[in-house]
């Protein structure tokens, strides 16, 4: 995966030598003749970005890994020129995206429900996730020309996902320390280890929201007279999770870019 | 600057997750050892390793126990807490003062001292009481009805009291940590339950009988409770992480039993299944009843505990009584479908003979060398959660008769 990154990055460069030695207009770079003032653009993307509570709450205290998990997308936007500098695009994005992470926490509320037993306290230790997401993003974006090769496009999008999954398990971290304090910070202090690590109930995936609505930035260097070299971000404004799902008492965003190529139509 | 605005797309996204806050203040405000600090420690207590006690977290009466003719007055008294907490001593009159680690504790009279322990944040607290009493002397048969029971402070299970001479005077068994996996069970549903008038006289008797813990039993693969009953502390914070190291067997005893004399009663499950939930054909649960004597201190005088892995194995064991299993060549237990414990359905009276492997000191019996342990479960796989969902072992009059 990392090695579209650096392919990505090295053809931003490449691009941007090449940039140099030309002259640019509007005109040159301006929509491909194929429809008037406007067109399509397919996208072919790698997807990196995790799914948080926002701003990081105060019981994370260490991020030990991530490794993002998936990370695929492929697009296809229309736009449509109004202006020398204003259009707007809209499209349609199949993704698969996730990652794994596994932090330190302290004083971690949790409430696990599975068949009417309820277990809940205070964990502190390590916390293992891991999260998965499929679907298609529809972003409906106004666009800015702001050089002849530049354009930036921002407004909402949503997101419909085909599928989840959410899962993860508790230990002790490095030190030695993994326990949940039963109810309050009082209670009965049950120990865990990696040993015998205990898992989230599979349920979880089951409240999660089927749809978000978040805000699309997307930036476009066109580096070829039919390729673009892209970067956006989706910055989702919705928890992921039910409103009565008690187990998390945080709010959860998922924020995810991409960088990729495009072929301009 | 473009090339950094789409750098910062990817960076900033990253520099938010690993934004991590100031760390927040402990809440918690545990007792987690307590050590007394004697220049001749074996003067006053049985064994040198009895001036550290470690408290589980669901302690809060500490309480040491000296020879009966010894007589301390103000001893250094070191307490560890959690990180921050602040620890004051509470007076009668409900004032609090500070106390600082060594500071001199008057024990004599077997004065109950009142600690107040503050969490570092100030939010939550407990109350701990910390005493030094004499042992009391022992007449060595016991004799157990099951009939004092009441409710644990949570309103979920019983407790049972026992003869003084068991740790803090209470029955042990798992249900603390039945409650963890099932928090909807009523008083009644717990692998150990009280049985009103059960009993072969008419009076209460004691059932165990092992239980589904439920999906948080499946999600830790701990999928049944054996019902149980033992002497010695059940320490529930290892209930989940290591099962067998949460039953700790036994308590000092100065007299050597010869055997125990009780009246059982057994139904065995219908289905016996394994560790997995597997169901295993040809096999017929069957319950365990024993009386250990094993030696409690080491070559180099350190503590020796017995847990869930040796109860019934540990080299320490100089003294054994159980009820009739099969056993394969080897020793280890064999699962039947034929079982030769010889129990019914029927109340019976059963004479168990506590058989002697090795000599016993009798200095080290009169100094508390040796550890006795009564113990009782629905399933005799149950340590390693075998055994049948339904078992039901019912335990009258247990009566220990010591030499």
């Amino acid at each position: 995966m990392k090695r579209i990154i650096y392919l990505t990055i090295s053809l931003l460069f490449i691009a941007l030598s090449v940039q140099a030695q030309e002259e640019d207009s509007f005109e040159k770079w301006g929509p491909t003749t194929g429809l008037k003032g406007g067109g399509f653009i397919a996208r072919v993307g790698y997807v990196i970005g995790g799914t948080t509570p926002l701003p990081l709450p105060a019981e994370v205290r260490k991020i030990n890994g991530f490794k993002p998990r998936g990370g695929i997308s492929l697009g296809i936007d229309g736009y449509k020129m109004f202006t020398k500098r204003w259009g707007v695009s809209a499209g349609v994005h199949f993704f698969w995206e996730g990652f794994h992470t596994d932090a330190d926490v302290k004083n971690y509320y949790v409430w696990l429900e599975q068949e009417g037993e309820i277990t809940k306290g205070y964990f502190t230790g390590t916390n293992v996730t891991n999260t998965e997401l499929w679907g298609v993003t529809l972003p409906l974006l106004a666009t800015l020309r702001m050089s002849p090769r530049w354009n930036v496009s921002a407004g909402p999008y949503l997101s419909l996902y085909f599928g989840q999954t959410f899962s993860g398990e508790v230990y002790d971290n490095k030190d030695g320390v993994g326990y949940l304090r039963e109810d309050t910070p009082v209670g009965t202090k049950i120990l865990m280890t990696k040993e015998n690590p205990t898992p989230y109930p599979d349920n979880f995936p089951d409240k999660m929201q089927p749809v978000a609505l978040g805000i699309e930035i997307a930036f476009d260097w066109k580096a070829m007279k039919h390729l673009n070299v892209f970067g956006l971000l989706d910055w989702g404004m919705t928890d992921i999770w039910d409103r009565n799902f008690e187990a998390i008492t945080f709010k959860m965003y998922p924020i995810y870019a991409t960088l990729g190529v495009a072929y301009r139509y | 600057m473009k090339k950094a605005s789409i750098l910062a797309l990817v960076v900033v996204p990253i520099l938010l997750g690993s934004c991590i806050r100031t760390e927040e203040e402990n809440t918690e405000c545990d007792i987690e050892a307590v050590s007394l600090h004697l220049d001749t420690p074996s003067e006053f207590f049985y064994h040198d390793y009895d001036t550290i006690q470690t408290v589980i977290s669901t302690d809060t009466d500490i309480v040491f126990t000296i020879r009966s003719y010894a007589n301390v007055q103000r001893v250094p008294t070191t307490l560890r807490v959690t990180a921050g907490a602040a620890v004051y001593v509470i007076t009668e009159d409900g004032t609090r003062t500070p106390f600082l680690n060594g500071s001199l504790v008057d024990y004599s009279n077997e004065q109950v001292h009142q600690f107040l322990v503050v969490s570092e944040n100030k939010v939550w607290s407990r109350k701990y009481s910390i005493s030094v009493v004499h042992d009391v002397p022992s007449e060595g048969n016991l004799s157990i009805g099951f009939e004092n029971y009441y409710l644990d402070p949570s309103g979920k299970y019983y407790i049972w009291e026992a003869p003084d001479v068991f740790t803090d005077g209470t029955w042990k068994n798992g249900n603390p940590g039945f409650k963890i996996s099932k928090s909807s069970a009523k008083p009644l549903d717990y692998p150990s339950t009280p049985v009103v008038g059960g009993g072969p006289d008419g009076s209460d008797c004691l059932k165990l009988e092992t239980c589904d813990t439920g999906p948080f039993g499946r999600i830790v693969n701990m999928r049944l409770a054996s019902g149980s009953m033992f002497n010695g502390v059940f320490d529930v914070g290892n209930a989940l992480t290591d099962a067998l190291k949460a039953t700790q067997f036994g308590t000092p005893y100065l007299h050597k039993p010869i055997m125990m004399r009780v009246w059982l009663r057994f139904e065995p499950g219908s289905v016996f299944q394994d560790r997995n939930g597997n169901k295993v054909e040809g096999v017929i649960d069957e319950p365990d009843a024993y009386v250990v004597l094993y030696r409690n201190e080491d070559a180099e005088g350190k503590k020796v505990q017995l847990d869930g892995n040796d109860v019934l194995s540990s080299p320490y064991i100089v003294g054994l009584g159980r009820l009739p299993h099969n056993y394969n060549e080897d020793g280890s237990d064999k699962f039947s479908n034929n079982p030769i414990h010889g129990l019914t359905n029927e109340w019976k009276e059963v004479t168990i003979p506590v058989e002697y492997r090795a000599e016993l000191n009798a200095d080290e019996l009169a100094d508390k060398g040796y550890s006795l342990i009564i113990g009782f479960a629905s399933s005799w796989g149950g340590a390693h959660f075998k055994g049948a969902i339904g078992s039901k072992f019912y335990i009258d009059n247990v009566q220990l008769f010591c030499e």
